[in-house]
Formats: structure tokens, sequence, C-alpha cells
């Protein structure tokens, strides 16, 4: 109890220090955040608030580079320099490990009350976790999912599939009845970048294996990892999914499937929005579903991501970054910022509160999903983990290397790299 | 007199001093840091920093994620280069023949020239989308996997490359057309050359100097090329559109790997400057000899 209020007295004093050395007697807290894509953009109006309850505090938002490579690169950049200019940053869910390890981060454990993370949910706050000690707050929340058109399914009598076998004998069935050539099966994301990975993760999972042990192994079952990589480049070579495969981000997926041309997508929550827009092709006709598993094996999880708030550690104004990472994150902000924008809150009671399921009826079933969603490895080396499979997947799903081969060849480098790490 | 030269020279190099100064801060000084940086094992953020000599480099020569880079850039330099240069003089002749309309011709050359490569590369994405790309409409019923196929990607990449950079080579050469004298061209008729003769024998040649230019720009630029591939492929489908450079930038700013990367930097670098010193004597042999 003592220690919320040290922080306010400590607020209160540098906010004073602050305004006695400055004329305007303000201080300004520089938060760096990406643009929120949607309706209209809740974080101006945020931010005033913030400002309007501390009389002595200017914020000011500052956009980062559109995509996330870029705003990584920034940090990197800025960070690695001394001189950050700001001092709360929004963060990728896979870097607060390696921001924390880089010591670019305020542990925020000795400043948090007991239970105060407990109604997010529980993968954001492990995701925020290194070393035993939180080093960022929850801020939005994303997972993987199954979108499926539910028409097309019900016209054949079928339910959503439990296994992707299953998926796969779906898609023959409808594909074969409906005689419509451009229709495609199962859509997701297999180009070159961070997507491919997410997929690769969640095939990882449905056949029971991970990328990164406990342990820190990487492939701890190299078979299993190149049977997974196997069943996915054999999607591509039945023509259950489309040869574009190979070069499908998020949006390439979503605006085909947006077009009424396939059956089953994997993507986030944010196509549902845009699914079930005025003017949609395949608006009223598309279901949510979770990721099918392999038959006989464990149940499918999708793959979360979502973005956190750090508070930096050469802020001047650590308590203040603080109490701005603790209102943006409260249930008011990520409620305004859920009516606002396509994004969806990391407080699992949101999903249940009525204005917002009036506005966006899926955040239950969502929900669900998010609950029973993966983080991708925490790690401070995600990125290198990342950056180095990501070439040795693509190679498989093309076929120019056989998946074993690939799995083999990730692995030598990672060992390589991790080995002067570690 | 003496004195006065000497100090003639003093004041000269005082007056040439502060670009010195600024060369060398902007350029040697961190060119000689990336050097430094490529003899160590440096990842910072894990506090990794160690002198490591030759491994870097002695790494990268067995490293097949390296070689395929080289090979890539050396492809696209290659023949995004050739193309450019042939497509270029190609515009360039059509352009010099054209009796009107020569203004908005250039204007158009210009709009593709003066676009951002990043914004390029966004409309490519779109000309080769699978289903609604232009490229793909114009294929009707045979798609082609443009950005996907191992083997088609590069070439996609060139092609986007070419069309966005050609306009740089038409426009050297168009300018150099104009100042080549009428007479020549009156004398050759009047010799009863034809027109194959007059271009092999007269405008080629007075356009030789201005293509080697274009040539060494257009080269050292492709050497570095990264924007393009960047946002049209990320590098992929399996490291095939994976120049020296992105695989650089990966290294850097993702893989974290200061000491690595910067030996990946230092090759591009090395080849960047054997190239242009290549380039440089060629040029001064033709001054000379003409």
């Amino acid at each position: 109890m003592t220690r919320p209020i040290a922080l306010l007295l400590l607020a209160l004093v540098l906010g004073g220090c602050a305004g006695d050395a400055s004329e305007r007697g303000a201080v300004t807290l520089v938060f760096k955040y990406a643009r929120i894509l949607g309706p209209a953009d809740p974080l101006p109006g945020l931010l005033r608030e913030f400002e309007a309850a501390h009389p002595r505090v200017r914020v000011k938002g500052e956009s980062l580079p559109w995509t996330s490579d870029e705003q990584h690169q920034f940090y990197v950049i800025n960070l690695e320099g001394r001189s950050p200019g700001f001092d709360l940053m929004m963060l990728d869910v896979i870097w607060a490990p390696e921001f924390a390890r880089a010591g670019w981060l305020l542990d925020l454990t000795p400043h948090l009350v007991p239970g105060e993370l407990a109604p997010h949910f529980p993968s954001t706050v492990e995701a925020a976790t290194h070393d035993g000690r939180v080093w960022a707050l929850p801020w939005t929340m994303n997972v993987g999912l199954l979108y499926y058109r539910a028409d097309l399914l019900a016209r054949h009598g079928l339910e959503p599939p439990a296994s992707f076998e299953e998926l796969v004998s779906q898609v023959r069935r409808i594909r074969s009845a409906e005689r419509d050539p451009a229709l495609e099966g199962y859509l997701w994301q297999g180009k070159q970048y961070e997507g491919l990975v997410v997929n690769v993760l969640e095939a990882f999972w449905a056949s029971g294996t991970r990328l990164l042990a406990a342990d820190g192994t990487v492939f701890p079952e190299p078979a299993r990892a190149a049977e997974a990589l196997g069943f996915l480049r054999a999607l591509i070579e039945a023509g259950v999914s489309p040869a574009w495969t190979t070069a499908a981000d998020e949006e390439l997926s979503r605006r085909a499937f947006g077009d009424g041309h396939a059956i089953f997508l994997r993507n986030w929550p944010y196509a549902l929005d845009l699914f079930e827009a005025p003017g949609s092709a395949v608006r009223g006709r598309v279901g949510i579903a979770p990721l099918p598993g392999r038959a006989g094996g464990p149940r499918g999880a999708g793959s979360t991501g979502g973005a956190h708030l750090g508070v930096s550690r050469r802020s001047r104004h650590p308590a203040l970054a603080l109490a701005l990472a603790r209102f943006l994150t409260s249930e008011r902000a990520q409620k305004a910022i859920a009516l606002g924008a396509a994004l969806s809150p990391t407080r699992e009671a949101l999903y249940h509160d009525a204005d917002l399921v009036r506005r966006r009826p899926s955040l239950p079933a969502i929900h669900a999903l998010a609950r029973a969603g993966r983080p991708r490895p925490v790690t401070p080396y995600y990125l290198l983990l990342s950056a180095t499979v990501q070439p040795e997947f693509s190679a498989a799903l093309v076929g120019v290397k056989s998946p074993r081969r690939a799995i083999a060849d990730a692995r030598a480098r990672l060992d390589h790299f991790l080995g002067a790490i570690r | 007199m003496t004195r006065r030269r000497r100090a003639e020279r003093r004041r000269g190099l005082l007056l040439v001093a502060p670009a010195l100064l600024a060369l060398v801060a902007l350029t040697v000084y961190p060119g000689i840091w990336v050097l430094w940086l490529s003899l160590q094992h440096r990842v910072p953020i894990f506090e990794v920093s160690r002198f490591a000599a030759l491994d870097n480099y002695a790494f990268l020569a067995g490293d097949p994620r390296f070689w395929n880079a080289a090979r890539t850039t050396g492809l696209f330099t290659v023949l995004s280069v050739a193309l450019e240069l042939a497509l270029g003089v190609l515009a360039a002749l059509a352009l010099h023949g054209q009796r009107r309309g020569r203004r908005l011709a250039l204007s158009l050359l210009l709009l593709a020239w003066a676009m951002p490569s990043v914004v390029a590369a966004k409309l490519f994405e779109w000309l080769y989308h699978p289903a609604a790309g232009l490229f793909n409409v114009l294929l009707a019923g045979r798609p082609l996997n443009w950005l996907g196929d191992p083997s088609l990607a590069l070439p996609a990449v060139i092609l986007a490359d070419v069309w966005r950079t050609m306009p740089f080579v038409a426009i050297l050469c168009y300018a150099r057309l104009l100042t080549i004298p009428a007479e020549l061209y009156e004398a050759a008729q009047v010799d009863g050359a034809g027109r194959l003769a007059t271009l092999g024998r007269i405008t080629l040649p007075l356009l030789g100097r201005i293509l080697l230019l274009a040539a060494l720009f257009r080269t050292l630029d492709a050497l570095r090329a990264f924007d393009i591939m960047y946002v049209l492929t990320g590098g992929g489908p399996a490291n095939t559109t994976e120049t020296l450079t992105v695989y650089a930038y990966r290294s850097l700013f993702q893989m974290l790997q200061l000491g690595f990367g910067s030996a990946v930097s230092v090759v591009v670098f090395v080849l960047v400057m054997g190239v242009a010193w290549a380039y440089l004597r060629l040029l001064r042999g033709r001054t000379v000899a003409a």
C-alpha cells in the first residue's frame, strides 16, 4: 500500500521540480505508438483525458513507423544510442523480453500492486515477463483464428472442422459440389516474414511440438516439426491452399476471403469487422472457430499477438510514465480503444461488457479463442530465432528444400548464433 | 613569388578543410568504425563484446545464406542494369525521333523516376496480385505466382526495378542526343549511310561515354538494392530475392548481430568500391582515347 503513495509523492515532487524549472510549469511525457486504424482513433482523446487529470503534465503522442520491423529498428537505434526522446513506448508483444534483457525497460515488478495484472489474459502477462519480473503492461490482444464461410458449410450440412484432416475433406467436398473454379479452399500466410513463423508455430502446436523447449533447446522434436512443416507444404501441393499462399500475408489472404473466393481463412480478429462491414461480399456469411488441431493430436491453438506498454529506463519521469501506462491499460481506456478501433482488449472482463458486445457481437466468442491462445516463444532472442527460421520455412513451403533438411539447417544456424550469446 | 604561392596554398587548404573534415566525420570515421566492429563478436543487448579477429569473415566464407545473397545481388545487378541500359537507349531514341508530345513523354518518364522506390514497390505489389493484378488478368486463365514462386520472384523484382530506373538512363541519353550536331547526320546521309549504319556508326559511339556513366550510377545503386525487394518479397520465397544489403539489414537490426552484420556491410562496401574503381578506370581510358 505504501508503494503507490510513495510513487505518487515522487510524481508530485518530480512534477513540481520540472514545473519550477520551466516557465509554463509543465512536464512533457513523450509516448511512442503506432497510429491505430479504425473508424476513429481514440488515442488523442484518451491522452487529453490523462492531461486533464494531471494538470502539470503534457503528453505528446508520437507516431511510430508503419511496420513492426521498422518500429523495432527505430527502437534499437534510439535505445542503443542511449538518447531516447521518449518515456513510454508501445511494444510488439514479441519484444518485451529482448528489451528487458537489453536494459532498456523499467522493471515494473516493484511498482505493481498484488493482483494488478490478474484481469489480463495470462498469456499476455507471460509475454511481458522475463527472469520472473514484469517489464510491461498488456495493452491490446490478438489471436489467430479460423474464419469459415458459414453459408457454404451449412449448404453442405457441415460443422466447422475440429481437425485439419477434416478441413481438407470439407474443402474437397464443397469445391467439387460448388464447381466454382475461383473458389479456393484454405487461405493462410506463407510469405517469408514474421506471419509465416506464426502460421508454422500454429502447425507445430497442432502436431504437439514446439520451436523452443523450456530448457532452451531449439526444435526439441525435429522429426515432428518436419512432419508439421511437410503438412503445410502438402496443403499447397494438393491445391487445398492456392499456390500463391507462398506470397500471402494477412491482407492478401484477407481480401481474397473477403471477396468471397475462399472457404476457410486463418487470420486475426481485425478481419471480422471488415467482413461484416456494409458492402462486404461476405457480410453475414462468416463464422469463426478455433484453429483445428491434427487428427488424434492435441487441440489446436492460435498464436497470440498484440502490444504492450513499457516505460523507458532512461525516462526522466518514470512515475508519471507508469501512471500513463496504467491509465491507457485501464478498463476505461481499453474499452474506449475497443469501441473506436478494431483492437481487442487484454482485460478479459471487457469481452462480456454490454456496450462492447452490442458493437462487436463476436467478442464473447473471441474471448474463448484468445484464452486458448499461446504466445510465440517468450525469449530475449525471439527475433534472431524468427529471422533465422523464416527463409528455411519458406524454402520448405516452396519445395526448394525438404522439410527435414530445412529444420536441420535452421537448427545448425541457430546453434551457431545462440552459442555466442548464451 | 614562392612565399605568395605558399600562402595561397595554405589558404586553399584552409578553404578545403571544412569539406574535408565533414567528409572524414561523415564517411571515413563511420567506415573505420564498421570495419572495427566487423572484427568483433558484438551483440550489445546480450553484453557480448569481444575481439574475434577474422571469425565473422571465416563464417561468411562458409555461410550458404551469404553466398546465396551474393549470387542474388550479382544476378540482380547484371540483369537489371543491362535491361535498363538497353531499354533506356531505346526510349531515348524514340523520344528523340518523336515530333510531337515530347514534353509529355518526358514528364511521364520523369514521373516513374521520381517515384520513391517504396511506392513503386507497392504499385508492383498490386500489379503482381495473384487474382486481381494486371499481369495475371492479362494472362487470363493461366495466372502466375509472381512473388511466391522461387524461380519467378527475382525476375519480378528486376522488372519492377527496371520500370522505375530505366527513365534515368533514357533522360541522360536523350540529353546527349540533343547535343549531337545535325551536320553529322547530314554528312552521313550524303555518304549514303542507312538508318542502321547511322545508328551503329554515329549515335551509339557518341552515346558511349554517357552510357558508361549511367551504367556506373546504376550498378552502384543495384549493388546496394534494398527497398524494392524488402517491400515486395521481404527477401523470399526461400531467400531467392535476398540481396547482401537485405542480409546485412536483417543481421544488424533484427538479429542484432552488430559484428557479424558489419562484416556483411564491409563486403558490400568493398564490392561497391571495386566496381566503382573499375568503371572509373574504364571512363578515364576512354577519355584518353577520345
